[in-house]
């Protein structure tokens, strides 16, 4: 039928026309509604001889079905357009700040001593930490300190008021009186870091404060080495200031250990060829350490001919301050949020 | 210490004048150098004359005009101002052209009318000390016409060595060329000690009263000395070492105990009654006016020197005004002595005096180098002050400490340091630290009297170690079976990182507190906060006592940001407090449980250009409390009470079950005002006993299986029974969920709230 075609050529025209989707709607009920030229066709089609029925019968509905397909295609554009408008409409400008759920940040001293005791506990290493207010035993005489020995003077030490005045009661001067505490709980081998508070009696200045945090570590097992001890502290220095560092050693003395020995970290700011950061040496001085002396062992009733150990110590504010360039260690304890927040 | 290179080197070969290099030396032996100071001759073209003529100035009577030879055909004309000086004396002439210590340029210039060719000079202007009140008188026989530089020991370094306590052999020169001697295989050339003598008995007389205290006495007596300046050498030595030079006699005992470690008295024998020396402590009541000029109260533990009749030095410390070495003195009684180190250790912490002699007398002085010391001391003391010294030296001496034996299994080197070492080259290295060698399983070690630190065979390691170097062992890695934080340092890691989450800063707060600090907290009398642990002797007021509550220095770091201009603050801490109770598993020591506090000022809450920050306030308390709760898992009940220093209408007590675990809300404003935050109430704060443990390993939690179900939401109304009772979220999702059997009751929220009596749930 000829009048089919030609409404399929027009309505096309003008579905492709109509830019709303009202208009499009009218248009649709025109064309493909019940009252549409399609509808009555469709209703007429009884009228027609039996032999031509299926024939127009399929033209009509090749039509409608194509006039449908137009008008769902036409909808579906203008409904994105209209989408698309309406989102436009909805701009904001992303890049200022809207709202920000609050952040806070952990204190540098608490992330430099984590980051430091995760790189022990990767090795193997328990973390203990023990009593602030300590007794003289465990700070001093544990520890091969003889009763003479100047860090027990008050200009040294801070002794405080408590219980029976036979006990020496002070705040420990270093995280090893754990390493006594420890060994008294716990049957060798001991592979262990105490994090943790000490105390001196020092007025603040640039590089002393009367609190500072200290971690401590101990390993005592049998044939434990002086080289051990190296190797150790060489991959604490690679975990934590870079896969390039070196370490050495050189001759010190504590009373707690024997050999004892300062480490010195090759500097990671210049690479060991002399820079501001590590005063032109090269080399920064990071910690204390040394092999267990012996008499530490007996103290807690380990064996020291069959056991051997080393045991470090080293002050959190100075890796940090080291790692950081931070300058006073007052900027650890005064807690400014400007302070606090440059370390996230 | 301080230490001259030059002075180093008069006893030892150093191949290097690199200070970096020595200084790397130094390290490796042990000796952390904490600087140098490079010195350089202070002055150019200053020559050695003669002064031939005097005359005074004509036209002004403070000056006068000298002809000088400087070894040259004519005498150089010189105006000079000071008058110490006379015809014949040797003196340093700066000539036109010189150049001074302060960089003074020297020409020819015309001085009331005369020409003066040069300037006579006084130390001060060499840069040689600080007299600058007349010119230096040199010795005579310094050759006229010389330089002046080749008079003085410069350039040299002086080294700032840090001595560990251990050993006090190294606090000399000659206990540092030994090591040095160690380090490069060498030989120490030991300074003389072989004075010209004369054989007349000495009349002094010494007695030891107290064995124990001075287990050793020498006296050795110089006669005939004549009181003057020391050499130029030796004066510069002694300021590079930074002892103030002060007469011949008194400058070659500081000389001396510099270089050999010795420390040495010089008493003016004449004032020295019946020429007696007695060593005992002293009496109650006994006082001594020490050498700096102070009286001083003595206790019957101090050890005395005396004479005949009284008090005369402070021994091994300091001596006494009254016999002190004058400009008068002819007579010299050099003592050299043993002191037991701790009685001296306790005497100069007791009277807070601490002197070179001290220093060494407190870490343990070699008893044999007692002799050796009075012995080269009399030996410059004949040399450079003319003086006459005594072949009979008294020496008491009850009983002689010998040099000890240590065995050294050479198997246990290995146990220890890791590498085997052979018998041999143990001995090597032992021997070169001046130890005796005998036998090869064990090796028996003689050790000699000056290394009180070497006692044990592990002593013996640690020096083996150290010569041979602790750059050259192996780098070797031992691990543990199990490693792992306890699990109350992951629940305090916890803790941090749910208050990090939460908005609020962490802080790091000192773990002391002042009485107005406490006082401040509004604590009632009763409070075990209030009976915090006194500190014994706290350097400022602010550590008076140890923290009983981490709230007071985290309200000052609250206010040192708000004064700093940042007025929304939030800050936590997680650490330890101090109770005046004992510990329940040591109760030798107080309890120190874990606490969480924090404390807030300003706004809080969502920032940004659509925030919703509001005022901080109770609400802001429990809110963080309620959400770290949830966040932890744990069940408690916040209950509406007045708590002690809190607003009353605006606190809570946090229970799990009966335990009180902290308390929560807007603290007093009486407390903000005595922190400095007036005005700026509410603060919401809130301290916490953390002791729970959170779950973990073992500790399971079962929970209900969530199928297909869809959640939904009802509100629902209920009432408070009674005043008292507080509202708890969970009870009222139980009350709801009883009544749907097959009901997961997960969350509830306050809509809204009627007249303080019921609260509307969903
Ligand atoms: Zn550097």
């Amino acid at each position: 039928m000829e009048s089919l075609d030609q409404l399929l050529i027009q309505a096309s025209a003008r579905i492709d026309e109509a830019d709303d989707l009202e208009i499009l709607a009218s248009l649709e009920s025109e064309l493909v509604g019940k009252k549409s030229f399609i509808a009555s066709t469709r209703r007429g089609l009884g009228r027609l001889p039996s032999e031509e029925r299926p024939i127009v019968g399929a033209q009509v509905h090749e039509v409608q079905t194509r006039l449908q397909q137009l008008i769902d295609d036409r909808r579906a554009v203008l409904q994105r357009e209209a989408e698309d408008r309406l989102l436009e409409q909805d701009r904001v400008d992303v890049t200022i700040e809207g709202y920000e759920p609050p952040v806070g940040m952990h204190h540098l001293l608490t992330q430099t001593v984590d980051e430091v005791v995760d790189i022990f506990t990767s090795l193997g290493y328990r973390v203990a930490s023990g009593p602030e207010v300590e007794l003289g035993w465990y700070n001093f005489d544990a520890l091969n300190t003889p009763p003479t020995h100047p860090s027990r003077l008050e200009s040294d030490t801070l002794y405080v008021e408590y219980g029976d005045s036979s006990d020496e009661m002070l705040l420990r001067t270093h995280t090893s009186p754990m390493q006594a505490r420890y060994m008294e709980k716990h049957d060798p081998p001991v592979y262990v870091v105490v994090p943790g508070r000490t105390f001196r009696a020092d007025a603040l200045d640039a590089t002393h404060s009367p609190v500072f945090f200290q971690i401590e570590g101990l390993a005592v097992d049998e044939d434990i080495t002086f080289g051990d001890l190296k190797g150790t502290l060489a991959h604490f220095a690679r975990e934590f200031f870079g896969s390039e560092r070196k370490i050495r050693l050189l001759p010190h003395f504590f009373p707690f250990t024997e050999p004892s020995a300062e480490m010195h970290v090759s500097c990671f700011a210049c690479d060991g060829s002399g820079c501001r950061v590590c005063s032109g040496s090269g080399w920064i001085e990071l910690m204390g350490c040394g092999m267990v002396d012996p008499n530490v062992l007996e103290a807690v009733g380990y064996d020291p001919q069959r056991l051997s150990g080393f045991a470090f110590g080293m002050g959190a504010e100075r890796i940090a301050m080291v790692r950081h360039g931070v300058n006073h260690i007052k900027h650890f304890y005064e807690n400014d949020l400007r302070v606090l927040r440059q370390f996230s | 210490m301080k230490i001259s290179l030059r002075w180093l080197e008069e006893y030892v070969d150093v191949p290097t004048s690199d200070p970096i290099e020595v200084e790397a030396v130094f390290a490796s032996l042990g000796h952390e150098v904490e600087g140098y100071e490079v010195l350089e001759v202070p002055f150019s073209k200053v020559v050695v004359g003669r002064v031939i003529e005097i005359e005074k100035h004509a036209d002004a009577d403070r000056l006068r005009f000298c002809r000088v030879d400087l070894g040259e055909d004519e005498l150089q004309e010189i105006v000079c101002g000071a008058w110490n000086f006379e015809v014949g004396d040797v003196v340093p002439v700066s000539v036109p052209g010189a150049v001074l210590a302060g960089g003074l340029e020297v020409g020819v210039r015309a001085i009331r009318g005369v020409t003066s060719h040069g300037m006579i000079c006084s130390a001060a202007e060499l840069g040689l000390g600080e007299d600058q009140a007349g010119i230096m008188v040199l010795d005579p026989s310094t050759p006229i016409g010389s330089d002046f530089a080749d008079q003085v020991p410069l350039p040299d370094v002086v080294f700032d060595v840090s001595i560990t306590p251990n050993r006090p052999d190294a606090m000399s020169v000659v206990g540092l060329a030994r090591e040095f001697a160690a380090y490069y295989q060498t030989e120490v050339r030991m300074p003389e000690a072989e004075p010209a003598t004369v054989d007349r008995p000495s009349a002094v007389g010494v007695t030891i009263e107290d064995v124990i205290g001075c287990p050793r006495y020498v006296g050795r007596e110089v006669d005939g000395v004549r009181i003057g300046p020391s050499p130029l050498w030796m004066q510069q030595r002694l300021r590079a070492s930074d002892v103030r030079p002060i007469n011949n006699v008194v400058d070659i005992t500081n000389y001396v105990l510099l270089e050999l470690g010795q420390p040495l008295h010089g008493f003016d024998l004449d004032k020295v009654a019946d020429e007696k020396i007695i060593v005992r402590r002293a009496r109650a009541g006994e006082t001594l006016t020490t050498l700096d000029g102070v009286e001083r109260d003595l206790d019957v533990l101090d050890l005395m020197i005396c004479d005949g009749e009284s008090i005369v030095a402070f021994a091994g410390i300091m001596g006494g005004e009254q016999s002190e070495v004058t400009d008068a003195t002819s007579r010299v009684l050099i003592e050299a002595a043993h002191f037991h180190p701790p009685s001296v250790m306790f005497s100069s912490k007791r009277h807070a005096l601490r002197t070179e002699a001290s220093a060494r007398f407190e870490r343990g002085v070699d008893p044999n180098l007692c002799a050796l010391a009075a012995a080269r001391a009399a030996h410059l003391m004949v040399e450079l002050a003319g003086g006459e010294a005594f072949a009979d030296v008294k020496d008491v001496y009850p009983s002689i400490i010998a040099p000890w034996q240590v065995d050294l299994e050479v198997e246990e080197i290995e146990r220890i340091l890791g590498i085997p070492f052979a018998a041999e080259t143990v001995a090597e290295l032992l021997v070169r630290l001046g130890m005796k060698v005998e036998g090869s399983s064990p090796l028996r070690v003689t050790v000699p009297t000056n290394r009180p630190d070497l006692t044990r065979s592990v002593d013996l390691i640690e020096e083996v170690a150290r010569l041979y170097g602790y750059d050259r062992f192996p780098e070797t890695l031992r691990t543990g079976p199990s490693g792992g934080l306890s699990n109350a340092q992951k629940r305090d890691r916890r803790i941090r990182e749910i208050m990090v989450g939460l908005g609020l800063h962490e802080a790091q707060t000192m773990s002391f507190l002042g009485q107005s600090e406490l006082d401040a907290m509004n604590l009632p009398d009763h409070d075990p906060r209030r009976a915090a642990i006194r500190v014994r002797k706290p350097l400022r007021e602010e550590e008076a006592f140890l923290r009983s509550t981490l709230l007071p220095n985290l309200l000052k770091a609250v206010q040192y940001n708000v004064s700093h201009g940042m007025p929304d603050v939030g800050l936590f801490e997680v650490g330890k407090a101090f109770l005046a109770e004992p510990d329940s598993e040591d109760p030798r020591i107080p309890h120190q449980p874990t606490h969480l506090a924090f404390a807030m000022v300003g706004r809080s809450g969502p920032g940004g250009l659509h925030a919703s920050l509001r005022p901080t306030d109770a609400y802001t308390a429990t809110g963080v409390v309620r959400a770290l709760l949830e966040a932890l898992g744990l069940r408690a009940e916040i209950r509406q009470v007045a708590s002690d220093g809190f607003h009353p209408g605006r606190s809570a007590e946090v229970y799990m079950g009966e335990q009180l675990i902290g308390v929560a809300g807007e603290l007093h404003p009486a407390v903000g005002r005595a922190f400095g935050l007036e005005g700026r109430a509410p603060l919401p704060s809130s301290i916490w006993r953390v002791w729970w443990q959170t779950a973990t390993g073992g500790n399971s939690r079962h929970p209900a299986h969530i199928r297909g179900w869809s959640s939904t939401w009802r509100s629902s109304s209920t009432s408070r029974p009674r005043r008292k009772v507080s509202f708890d979220r969970h009870r009222v999702l139980q009350g709801i969920g009883s009544k749907k059997s097959s009901c997961l009751m997960s969350s509830a929220e306050v809509l809204w709230v009627k007249a303080r009596r019921a609260w509307h749930c969903v």
